[in-house]
């Protein structure tokens, strides 16, 4: 037992586990001061997304995003490549592959693998560009990312402004894509299942983004751990001296780190557009920036644990839609949470301190010896993933 | 409107005083981000500082009708919520870069969170009726043509831009807590083997960085607008990074380089009057920013290569008038 609760993997979902309650609680407490009635607001927080079917539809789609986004995020973390360009990337994938949506005559099964195809490559080209800066001219891509996200979302702005949107219509958004540029629904045509599958189709866009995820995932993980670029990846991310010289060409897996994650980044785009919205919008990308980050710090990084991470953080963040809708409390103090949670999860001192505190407290003499070699274990748990 | 009557605005006085207006925001936290990262850690969390402390501003003048509360108040929030990043950075060893993209997160939402609560409108304070601090004239100066536009009539916050980019250098290059808090970026371990206490300087250097950007927040929310709008950064405490490696990791060459940006912006504001689509426009100052970032590493890499070509010349100079043995 005590083995079990020693493994780094253990260790590793237990820290994250406590770190979301300890910053659902903080949260509590913050609604506490704010709200007339705190209990019903975190209620509809906690519960909100399963209540009914429409808000169980939004809390899938929402994770399919923030899946898309972690995944992109977690390959370029694992290199140690601090780019937060998830949010340009993405609205040029959801643009990309809406005007395809819109303007190309073709058939549904040509169009749409065609405007997939077009939201990764726009996706990989605007990760190249950071990557590029970074590995060859050595400029901070932390910097570089977000000022590319800007020029992004203003040249989508345009786009839509002055090509996209119908001439005299009085609002900023496309017209409704036509059913040949729209994902389909994710549920199959069973025979005798009919009714069900028509109340899916009308009340969620649950479409089969979340087949290519599940494969998106497994890509990613296989990509990472079953490749020579991924070992290069995980070798550069882990001491990028040594990998050089160990003579991997570090300024290519830094530039093509990048461009990949964007990819992933250009289909969670695509998804957007053509899955969610199913209309170009203006601020397509609203509230979607860094969350790609938390679903990659919550899954340590690992692509097969990202679906989980991803649908638990798009539970919580559909659960504040609900609260939003149905009390006072905006749906801002989530991401007060999401801030806490990342804090946490990523303080590497909490856990031994906590232990060491615990061991103390209970009077076992020697605690401190045992927290050191605690440490110890997990630094080599460290050093396994 | 025709070009020339662009162009002839752009050579004004009131231009260029725009430009010094429009630079503020951007000069005070780009000398926080210099601070920290002369002393080895980067501060990503300088737009967080910054609007934490333009919404305190804001917020606590609204409230007590006194500017300076508003001022003081603020500073003392940016300055706690940076010393969050020094905290979990320096003692619970998170990651620099999470850490501060944390910071952002939770100001982001923190700051829309209670703008909602306090006031119920989740775009700006409007509603709220919050001070400005005042501006100052230089009695004499102001009456000079040109220079009296372009030098007198700002707001206190211009002016602390100058002084303390001033004060930043002084602080660097002759007193012993900058010579120390240098050291420690440049080579944390040789620091500590000479006695400095590596953590404290970090500590303090984090903690300026923090008041600095506090500054710059508040002449954001109270003085170049007078309200507080969500996000009304935008992106202002990354390019003030930009300015800190753009300015070579110097004083006045960060302040020149927070100047760049502030022309860009404000070239941007000006070419609004011309029937370029606005989005254009509204690019230039990040397009600016990337250039300038890699401007900046193409010319360090070719004094790099100077360098070291020079160093080559001077050996086999010295090889060939060694006497052959």
């Amino acid at each position: 037992m005590s083995r079990f609760l020693k493994s780094p993997a253990v260790r590793s979902v237990a820290r994250v586990v406590l770190a979301t309650a300890a910053a659902l609680l903080l949260g509590f407490i913050i609604t506490w001061f704010v709200s007339d009635d705190p209990v019903g607001a975190y209620k509809a927080l906690l519960l909100g997304p399963v209540s009914r079917l429409n808000r169980f539809g939004d809390w899938i789609e929402e994770s399919i995003t923030l899946t898309f986004l972690g995944l992109a995020v977690a390959l370029v973390f694992k290199a140690e490549q601090f780019s937060l360009g998830q949010e340009g990337q993405m609205v040029l994938g959801a643009l990309v592959s809406g005007a395809i949506a819109l303007f190309v005559p073709l058939p549904a099964y040509l169009r749409i693998p065609l405007a997939l195809l077009g939201a990764m490559v726009v996706g990989f080209l605007w990760g190249l560009i950071p990557g590029y800066l970074k590995a060859y001219l050595d400029a901070n891509e932390i910097v570089s990312t977000l000022m590319l996200n800007v020029l992004a979302v203003k040249f989508y702005e345009y786009m839509l402004t002055y090509y996209i949107k119908p001439p005299n219509a009085g609002y900023t958004a496309s017209d409704r894509f036509p059913v040949e540029g729209t994902l389909p629904t994710f549920f199959p045509p069973i025979p005798g299942l009919e009714n069900l599958r028509q109340t899916f189709i009308n009340q969620t866009n649950i479409s089969i983004a979340i087949y290519l995820l599940v494969l998106a995932a497994i890509v990613v993980y296989y990509l990472m751990y079953r490749t020579p670029f991924g070992y290069e990846l995980r070798m550069v991310g882990a001491n990028i001296k040594f990998a050089r010289y160990g003579g991997i060409n570090t300024k290519r897996v830094i530039m093509l780190s990048m461009a990949i994650s964007g990819i992933l980044a250009g289909l969670a785009g695509a998804h957007l557009s053509m899955g969610i919205h199913r209309k170009l919008i203006l601020n397509i990308q609203y509230g979607l920036g860094f969350e790609g980050i938390v679903v990659a710090i919550l899954a340590r990084n690992n692509p097969l644990m990202i679906p989980f991470s991803g649908l638990a953080y798009g539970y919580l963040r559909a659960g504040a839609d609900v609260m939003e809708r149905s009390s006072d409390v905006s749906r801002e103090m989530v991401l007060v949470i999401q801030g806490i949670i990342i804090l946490l999860v990523t303080a590497e001192r909490i856990l031994p301190m906590v232990q060491q505190r615990v061991r103390a407290h209970r009077g076992e003499g020697n605690g401190d010896e045992e927290a050191v070699q605690a440490d110890a274990s997990l630094e080599a748990g460290k050093g396994e993933d | 409107m025709p070009i020339e009557v662009v162009l002839r605005s752009i050579f004004s006085a009131l231009f260029v005083a725009s430009v010094l207006r429009i630079s503020t925001p951007l000069i005070l936290p780009a000398l926080g981000g210099l601070l920290s990262e002369l002393a080895g850690v980067i501060n990503i969390a300088l737009e967080g500082i910054m609007l934490v402390a333009a919404f305190t501003g804001v917020i606590v003048s609204a409230y007590t009708q006194s500017v300076w509360m508003g001022v003081l108040a603020g500073i003392v929030v940016g300055v706690l919520f940076s010393s969050l990043l020094a905290l979990f950075h320096l003692y619970l060893e998170t990651d620099i870069i999470l850490a501060g993209i944390a910071l952002n997160i939770m100001a982001t939402g923190g700051t829309i969170f209670l703008l909602f609560t306090l006031t119920g409108d989740k775009g700006n304070s409007s509603s709220l009726a919050s001070g400005a601090v005042p501006t100052i004239t230089i009695p004499f100066i102001e009456h000079i043509p040109f220079i009296g536009t372009v030098l007198s009539g700002h707001n206190v916050f211009t002016y602390l831009a100058f002084i303390f980019t001033w004060l930043v250098s002084v602080f660097l290059y002759k007193s012993p807590l900058g010579t120390h808090l240098r050291a420690v970026g440049e080579n944390p371990e040789a620091a500590a083997s000479v006695g400095i206490n590596v953590k404290r300087t970090q500590t303090i250097a984090i903690l300026l960085s923090g008041f600095l950007a506090s500054l710059g927040g508040l002449s954001l929310s109270m003085a170049y607008l007078t309200l507080f709008q969500n996000s009304m950064t935008a992106g202002r405490g990354f390019i003030a990074l930009a300015a800190v490696y753009l300015g070579g990791r110097t004083p006045w060459g960060t302040f020149l380089a927070a100047i760049i940006f502030g022309f860009a912006d404000a070239l941007s504001n000006q070419l609004g009057s011309l029937s370029v689509p606005p989005q254009w426009v509204q690019m230039i100052p990040y397009a600016a920013t990337i250039i300038a970032l890699v401007g900046y590493n193409v010319r360090k890499r070719a004094q790099a290569r100077e360098r070291a070509r020079k160093f080559q010349e001077q050996q086999l100079k010295e090889l060939k008038t060694a006497p052959a043995e």
